[in-house]
């Protein structure tokens, strides 16, 4: 073989290895919409029905449009709330990432300019986060009960806010890291404190990467499955949450309903995802990969 | 005052300012909450009390039932096994992706952004869609079935010796865009010249890739390995939605006994004795893993700096 015809032969199993795994990456996102627009009987056909001949909108029109005037494709409707799941999802998440970001930062300019938090101890911190919530989260729902944090939002952004902490002063330490220290000293020969220059000075440097960071925190937080599950009941019940209710007692899974509903709450996450793919692999590593 | 002195003291003034809103909150959320589950694992507490505070003194009758319980057992190795394959399903497939496209090549930039997409989707939206399309007579079937050309009928969901398998198959569904990112970032970091040197020495490119890249990837491997491991022990949502540990006992990890002991026995003392043992666990291990990254974590920034 000759070299040119051996690059032809690598790019042929390169491209027909990626485009496998390409298949199996895009089907079940396909299935997914695909279910979304499908009537009620293609649900479970078999064969199975890959595109409905019928497309419908009744699906988002049920779970979106009101389900009293879509009547006629009801199932054990009165518990969904849709919107305020969608507003609680966006509350909670936006103000535990926001607190989460904010603090973080501001501990992780103390890491990274005056070591307040000793490696171990920086390491000790990922504890918050790698200790599985399902070992806490019993307890937890008892004392919220107690104090009467159950079901309420201030419950969840209290949790996701330390859960997350860990990410958000990791990643943020990696930005502020890059931050030349000339920067601040000059700033501080002109007289600026420390407030000033964190806030005027080496945020707005890193402003990319707080908005990347924040962005991150938020996708972790909005798909968040467990806490939310066990500490709402009715009023705090956040998108994920949500999703399961499209489960009749006689009808099973309401299979389209559910798909209507999880287009909504994925798309955002995948454009988010995608515009922040530079960083994600340095959010997930804990700031350890910066490149 | 010397200014070093003044310099320390604002340290110091900062230090505290910074940390108190993450002292404050570990105190006031999850400090309670560790107590109440020490409590509750001495204190037999069943939703049939009063409350909580009326719970009765069974000293460590809790535990030892816990201890000796077969069934937390097997949870805990299914757990691990679990973790265990999941990840090296993840790595395997993440990093050989990684291995295809850290090279420049036309359609880089599409493949990866498909790549990313599964971990960008919610963990729960996964387990309902894995759930139609595992369906006995569902589309997975139906193109395996004209794939080999006669009705493949496999049990994804009903069959006790496969479900756990199709959680792993989830699972590495989900994560392996993880590991794929990040052996792609480590990829991209590597230095050129020893490969280079190696290439016009005229090694072969398996020689190279075994005496030259792995080792320098070394502690990026590491580090994907170790976060997916721990990650794959808390996994719940996947698991739940579609199994709730069944069918029999074929799916209970830990996450799973752990809830059904809470929410559907309504034997919180037991689950709050297992959940007592599974954290003393978690935190062994979190702290060996932290051991390793934080040795990793050095030579991967050595690995960056070049």
């Amino acid at each position: 073989m000759t070299k040119s015809q051996k690059q032809n032969l690598d790019n042929v199993i390169r491209y027909t290895l990626l485009t496998v795994w390409l298949l199996i990456v895009l089907f079940p996102l396909f299935w997914i919409v695909a279910t979304s627009f499908k009537p009620d009987k293609d649900w479970l056909a078999w064969p199975p029905v890959y595109w409905s001949e019928e497309p419908t909108m009744s699906n988002y029109n049920n779970v979106w449009g009101g389900a009293m005037e879509h009547a006629e494709t009801q199932y054990a409707q009165s518990v969904q709330k849709p919107f305020t799941a969608l507003r609680n999802s966006t509350i909670i998440s936006f103000i535990s990432t926001f607190l989460s970001v904010s603090f973080g930062a501001f501990i992780a300019y103390g890491v990274s300019r005056y070591k307040v938090l000793s490696e171990t101890r920086m390491f000790q911190l990922l504890m918050l986060r790698m200790v599985p919530p399902i070992v806490l989260v019993g307890p937890l729902s008892l004392y919220y009960t107690t104090i009467g944090l159950i079901d309420s939002l201030t419950g969840l952004i209290a949790i996701y806010f330390i859960t997350t902490l860990p990410y958000a002063v990791w990643m943020t330490k990696s930005f502020i890291d890059e931050v030349p220290i000339e920067l601040e000293q000059a700033a501080e020969i002109m007289g600026a404190n420390r407030w000033t220059i964190i806030t005027e000075v080496v945020f707005p440097v890193i402003r990319s990467g707080l908005l990347a960071t924040f962005l991150f925190i938020l996708i972790l937080t909005w798909s968040e499955y467990l806490v939310a599950f066990i500490l709402s009941k009715t009023d705090a019940v956040t998108l994920p949450v949500e999703l399961a209710k499209y489960e009749g007692s006689s009808e099973g899974r309401v299979y389209g309903r559910q798909a209507a509903l999880s287009v909504g709450i994925t798309i955002p996450l995948i454009i988010v995802g995608i515009t922040i793919r530079k960083h994600l692999a340095r959010g997930f590593s804990f700031g350890m990969i910066r490149k | 005052m010397a200014r070093s002195e003044i310099m320390l003291q604002r340290t110091k003034r900062y230090k505290k300012m910074v940390l108190f809103p993450l002292i404050a909150s570990i105190m006031l959320i999850l400090g309670p909450a560790l107590l109440l589950q020490l409590y509750l694992s001495f204190n037999y507490y069943s939703i049939y009390s009063e409350g909580w505070w009326a719970s009765e003194w069974y000293a460590l009758d809790i535990f030892s039932e816990v201890v000796f319980d077969s069934r937390f057992h097997i949870a805990i190795v299914r757990s691990l096994g679990f973790a265990l394959a999941s990840t090296v399903g993840c790595f395997v497939i993440g990093f050989g992706l990684a291995l295809l496209m850290y090279k420049n090549f036309r359609l880089q930039w599409f493949y990866y952004i498909i790549f990313i997409i599964p971990m960008l989707t919610v963990p729960i939206v996964i387990a309902y869609t894995a759930e139609m399309i595992l369906y006995q007579k569902g589309p997975l079937n139906g193109i395996l079935s004209s794939i080999v050309g006669r009705d493949m009928l496999i049990m994804w969901i009903t069959n006790p010796d496969i479900a756990l398998l199709t959680v792993v198959l989830m699972e590495v569904w989900n994560w392996a865009p993880f590991s794929f990112i990040i052996m792609m970032a480590g990829l991209a970091s590597l230095p050129k010249e020893p490969v280079e040197a190696a290439q016009i020495l005229g090694a072969s490119r398996l020689k190279i890739f075994y005496e030259i890249q792995l080792p320098l990837l070394r502690p990026i491997i590491v580090l994907a390995l170790v976060l997916r491991f721990l990650e794959a022990m808390a996994e719940f949502p996947k698991t739940w939605a579609i199994f709730q540990g069944g069918p029999g006992t074929a799916t209970e990890t830990i996450p799973v006994l752990i809830y059904l002991n809470t929410w559907y026995y309504f034997d919180w003392s037991k689950a709050a004795a297992m959940s007592y043992i599974v954290m003393m666990m978690m935190v062994v291990i979190i702290l060996t893993a932290i051991k390793i990254l934080q040795k990793e974590n050095k030579r991967i920034a050595q690995v960056q700096a070049n």
